[in-house]
């Protein structure tokens, strides 16, 4: 479905991602882990279109839409949840739902919201609460759900568990799985390896802005040196 | 106590307009960060519209939606040619292509029609009044106030319940993730220039309406006025603006009512003393917008 | 070593001594062409280059945008013809002046040096709101304050007609009485260059420059942003004065009409276009101008007909009309701002070109210096304890701390979003604690502002580099040893020539910093900070986007350069390879709390370290 080859990602002089290649089948759900620094949220950005690539190719559904704004990605179908959430805190719950769906049709828009309604109680009981007041959890899952409002080919979620507590850690996941349990396809970045690697189909590792390794999530979970890999130990 | 009601009332009126300019002033600086120092010339370019169609003997039931429609298909135009090219460009450019933007329209005026001011009818209801009690009311300042709370009203509602106005609140507050909802920049920010050119054009009408005349570089004025109450009210913020658009009024109605008569001409200059410290004791204005830097 | 006087002195004078010639020899060729309206425009274009100089000295070294220049203008200009005008041809205008001015006339020269002054305390005024204002490069409310300057000066003119005969009668020098040489005129551009040069090349010009490149990363380098301000402020106002009193004793009147908008265009016009960062720029853009508009305003007049040459089908009706000065004005600031925002020259400047054609010459890389003596007596101690950071809701650190000695390297490891950069933030005084204590040996740092901390001995380096990319890779070096030399007290210091060497940049002295590239911008970023000669340095990701490779040799250099300057060092690095090749004790922090600390070996056997890299398999 999405198919990256050889991209690379500089800020001013910095390559914040090298020559890297990657791939999502559809029905997959990807991880892309690695310590900080290592180009993860620069991957996401340049595929979701905020970044351009100084070269390389980012490939979806067969369409090269290496050049294409954001705007347009999300019309074929990529939706990106951001790293840090960036919900709009001025814009009501609803709100923020609503411009999620921006791009469905208006007579489906009620009905996502009502589904979202449903699937994330929190956020029903706040609907017309302003977004700045939600905590970080809740904040998290109306990321998630308004990148669901545009009802993605290929959702992508940036450090999704960053800054919650533990308990919250295990509401997102339990919504990762739940969502790989319906068939979508799924990018996902994280900090938190070894969760992540037990909901992953496959997963990359990238260290200094490069590819480093890749392999099933169970691979990749047995590997002793897989804490090495991550901090640049193993030498 | 019925002079301070006079005043409010007079303040009032004159606010009004200062507060739909600084509106448009404000949208324009959410979407763009740019501080529109062309946003007087929509009046311009609407006044000698104005100025042409009274002249060929037109009333100003016609001429009232004529400098509406001017001024936002100038806002519209302008933000084509000029503004587009600099989106994302550091504010020393924006602040100065804005600049520009003002000094090649006020110079086309003086290059086809002339340096000299144009006159032309008012409405003859313009300078009526009536009594509420002890107080005297303009007719002029009633409409004012009814016409800006009808257009703040609408305005509010387009933001709140239009996908439009959605969008736009959104791309203000963060314009990549904005995008990312699948927000076309393109029509976002031209939408908030016809928003702009709106709100400028029915400021406009008032303004013309008061002034009876237009010149090359009529737009200074109320440019001013309507950067100062964006700023007072803290920029980016769009009820900041209509605030800071109110106080402005009122300030101004109040030192001029106060003032001894001899430096009651300095009015202006005392307006802008007070701004320029409420600027230095609170800088980021009457409503903060936070803008976190990162580090 | 510093101030190099060949490159900071001597060329700048000669290279204005040749800019200035350049533009009074062809003025005064013209003008002995073309008679009595060509004197007139040499006249004004020489005013025009003082006043444009002047306001170049403030909006190309602070970046700040300023409308209000004019207005200090009008302020000298009225102020000059006060002082200046006999009491007989007040009495006709202004009979009524207050404060005493109507018997007062100083000698015209006298005059000129008294608006100065009045304008300078206005100045002073001013100067002191934009500073509280937040004013740094490109501010929005900094530039509107000027604005509204302008145009309170401008009403006061039109409204006080006691003092300034108003908008009809204005003031002026009885006939005969005006300035009739262009002598003066002549010296005092000179001066007007020759001052605007030397002082972008001073200490306080470079520190400027820094502040106006990178705000933040000036204030880690011990730079006040508000002091230089104010000081470029007052010599720009000090220069623009003086060519406003000029004006005023050519023309031999003012009028409120004659230092508002339409002058605030010609002015920020000729500055925009010749490129407002430098001082040539300045004045090739009156060149440039004065030519345009004189240009403009004959086809205005006679339409296309130039040397005698025409041009059929021209539709002459349309376009070459009067008034065509003002929209060639107008379009050339929007131009420029759309297509060339820097201007035709950028920040090039004349004699800085000649020196690196004929100056620079090829000076050998100094011998790598002996490391600093360090002190036998107890090294100096950091402790930040039990620090609280709030932002909004979310806390980002809860009780962390960190002490280190001044002789040892210690890093701070942990997860994305630990917390780590934020207590750096706190410790250099960028983030205000919520609770906690930062102290340097005896001197209690907690929520200073950043300059004075890193004066103190905290200098950090940024994990997005920020450098000052207008300056080259030495006067990068130089901002901080400006700063070191006047508030670094003690320490042997080494010159910033042998802090470039040993930062294996000594081949790139001479470029802007963002011509380099990466691995060498962090060199650079890293010499930068060691030339504060610092207790401590803080490094937040030095190797982040280097390869493995890249990053082992930082270890050394790291080493190398903290030995020169005698310094201890705080490191943050994702990268356990360069921490455990580089440090003494290692910190691991999680969530905004301490949860291991000790020796490299010991934090990274630590289980808990590991599940907090890799996540907890369970929660």
């Amino acid at each position: 479905m999405l198919d990256v080859s050889g991209l690379t990602t500089k800020y001013g002089a910095i390559s914040a991602l090298r020559d890297a290649t990657l791939s999502v089948g559809s029905g997959e759900v990807i991880g892309l882990i690695g310590p900080n620094g290592a180009g993860k949220t620069t991957a996401l950005a340049t595929i979701a279109g905020l970044l351009s690539p100084s070269s390389g190719t980012v490939t979806f559904e067969g369409a090269d839409i290496t050049a294409e704004p954001p705007e347009r990605r999300l019309r074929a179908g990529l939706a990106l949840v951001p790293e840090h959430r960036r919900i709009f805190v001025d814009l009501s719950v609803r709100e923020n739902l609503k411009i999620g769906g921006a791009t469905v049709p208006s007579s489906d828009r009620g009905e996502l919201l009502d589904e979202m309604a449903e699937r994330f109680p929190v956020l029903k009981d706040k609907w017309n609460v302003s977004a700045g007041y939600l905590s970080g959890g809740e904040a998290q899952q109306l990321a998630i759900a308004r990148a669901l409002m545009s009802r993605p080919k290929l959702l992508m979620m940036d450090e999704p568990s960053l800054g919650l507590a533990p308990v919250l850690v295990d509401v997102v996941f339990d919504l990762i799985v739940s969502l790989r349990e319906q068939g979508r396809t799924m990018l996902v970045v994280e900090q938190n390896a070894t969760r992540l690697l037990d909901v992953a189909d496959r997963a990359y590792v990238l260290r200094s802005g490069e590819v480093v390794a890749d392999g099933t999530g169970a691979e990749l979970s047995a590997r002793d040196d897989l804490f090495d890999t991550f901090v640049g130990g193993a030498q | 106590m019925t002079e301070l009601a006079q005043n409010l009332i007079d303040g009032l009126g004159r606010g009004s307009i200062y507060a739909l300019l600084a509106l448009g002033i404000a949208v324009i600086f959410g979407v763009m960060h740019l501080l529109n120092f062309a946003h007087g010339e929509l009046i311009t370019i609407a006044g000698y519209a104005a100025f042409a169609a009274l002249s060929q003997g037109w009333s100003w039931y016609l001429v009232t939606p004529l400098i509406v429609v001017t001024a936002v298909v100038a806002a519209v135009v302008i933000e084509f040619v000029a503004f587009r090219r600099v989106r994302g460009a550091s504010d020393f450019t924006l602040l100065l292509t804005s600049f520009g933007v003002h000094f090649v329209v006020s110079a086309i005026f003086l290059l086809y029609v002339s340096a000299s001011v144009k006159t032309f009818p008012r409405p003859q209801w313009v300078t009526n009044t009536y009594s509420l009690g002890p107080l005297n009311v303009e007719v002029f300042d009633t409409v004012v106030i009814a016409v800006t709370a009808l257009t703040l009203l609408g305005t509010t509602l387009l933001l709140q319940r239009t996908m439009f106005g959605l969008a736009l609140r959104a791309a203000a507050e963060d314009f990549d993730t904005a995008r990312l909802m699948g927000v076309r920049s393109n029509s976002v920010i031209r939408g908030a220039f016809a928003l702009s050119g709106l709100l400028a054009g029915i400021a406009g009408v008032f303004w013309l309406m008061r002034a009876g005349n237009t010149v090359p570089n009529a737009g200074i004025d109320p440019m001013l006025k309507g950067v100062l109450a964006a700023l007072i009210g803290g920029l980016g913020s769009l009820r900041g603006a209509v605030l800071g658009g109110f106080a402005l009024g009122l300030a101004e109605v109040l030192l001029r009512s106060r003032l001894p008569e001899t430096i009651a001409g300095l009015t202006d200059g005392f307006v802008f003393i007070l701004i320029a410290l409420l600027f230095i004791f609170r800088p980021q204005g009457l409503i903060t917008v936070a803008h976190a830097e990162r580090v | 070593m510093f101030p190099d006087r060949s490159r900071d002195v001597a060329f700048p004078v000669g290279g204005m001594l040749i800019l200035f010639a350049l533009l009074v020899g062809s003025g005064l060729l013209y003008q002995s062409l073309g008679g009595g309206a060509a004197e007139r425009l040499v006249t004004t274009m020489l005013i025009d280059a003082i006043v444009v100089v002047g306001i170049q000295i403030y909006v190309g070294n602070t970046g700040i945008l300023s409308f209000g220049h004019i207005g200090f203008g009008a302020i000298a200009g009225y102020a000059f013809a006060l002082f200046a005008i006999s009491p007989e041809e007040k009495l006709k205008r202004i009979p009524d002046v207050p404060f005493g001015l109507l018997d007062v006339q100083l000698s015209p020269w006298l005059a000129v040096v008294v608006a100065a002054a009045v304008t300078l305390v206005i100045a002073g005024i001013v100067g002191v709101g934009l500073v509280r204002s937040g004013a740094q490069s490109g501010a929005v409310s900094a530039t509107v304050i000027t604005l509204a300057l302008l145009f309170v000066t401008h009403e006061v003119a039109r409204n006080w007609p006691d003092l300034t005969g108003g908008d009809r009668a204005g003031l002026a020098f009885p006939i005969g009485g005006a300035l009739n040489s262009q002598l003066p005129i002549i010296v005092t551009l000179l001066a007007a260059l020759i001052v605007a040069r030397l002082y972008a090349q001073s200490s306080a010009g470079r520190l400027a420059v820094a502040a106006r490149e990178d705000n933040l990363a000036a204030r880690a380098m011990g730079v006040n942003p508000m002091v230089q301000q104010l000081v470029a402020l007052a010599l720009s106002v000090v220069v623009v004065s003086v060519g406003a009193s000029l004006r005023v004793y050519e023309d031999g009147s003012i009028l409120p009409g004659d230092f508002f908008f339409d002058y605030t265009l010609v002015t920020l016009v000729m500055l925009v276009v010749g490129g407002r960062n430098s001082v040539t720029g300045a004045v090739v853009g009156v060149a440039v101008i004065t030519v345009a508009r004189e240009l403009a305003r004959r086809m205005g007049q006679d339409g296309f007909e130039f040397f005698g040459l025409g041009l059929d089908g021209v539709p002459a009706d349309w376009i070459f009309r009067e008034n065509l000065q003002s929209v060639v004005l107008g379009l050339a600031m929007l131009g420029f701002m759309l297509w060339r925002p820097s201007g035709i020259l950028d920040d090039w400047e004349l004699d800085e070109w000649l020196h690196r054609r004929i100056g620079s010459g090829t000076a050998a890389e100094p011998a790598a210096p002996e490391p600093a003596e360090r002190s036998t007596t107890e090294p100096i101690r950091l402790e930040a304890r039990t620090i609280d950071v709030t932002f909004g809701g979310f806390q980002a650190l809860q009780g962390a701390g960190i002490e280190a000695n001044a002789n040892e390297i210690v890093g701070i490891i942990g997860p994305n979003g630990a917390g780590k950069t934020t207590l750096v933030n706190v410790v250099t005084g960028m983030v205000d604690p919520t609770g906690g204590t930062v102290v340097l040996g005896t001197t209690d740092l907690t929520a200073a502002p950043p300059h004075q901390i890193a004066r103190a001995g905290l200098v950090r380096t940024f994990q997005n580099l920020r450098l000052f990319g207008a300056l080259t890779v030495r006067e990068n070096v130089e901002v901080s040893t400006l700063v070191a030399r006047d508030h670094r007290n003690g320490t042997a210091r080494p010159d910033a020539d042998a802090l470039i060497g040993a930062a294996g940049l000594w081949d790139h002295r001479d470029r802007r910093a963002r011509e380099l590239d990466y691995g060498n911008s962090r060199r650079l970023e890293l010499a930068r900070a060691a030339a504060m000669v610092p207790s401590f340095l803080l490094l937040d990701e030095p190797t982040s986007g280097m390869s493995d490779s890249e990053s082992l040799q930082m270890i050394e250099q790291v080493r190398s350069i903290a030995d020169l300057v005698g310094a201890g060092v705080i490191v943050i690095d994702h990268d356990l390879n360069f921490i455990t090749g580089i440090c003494d004790r290692v910190y691991c922090l999680d969530r905004g709390q301490v949860i291991a600390d000790g020796t490299p070996a010991e934090v990274q056997a630590d289980s808990g370290v590991q599940a907090a890299y890799l996540g907890a398999a369970t929660a």
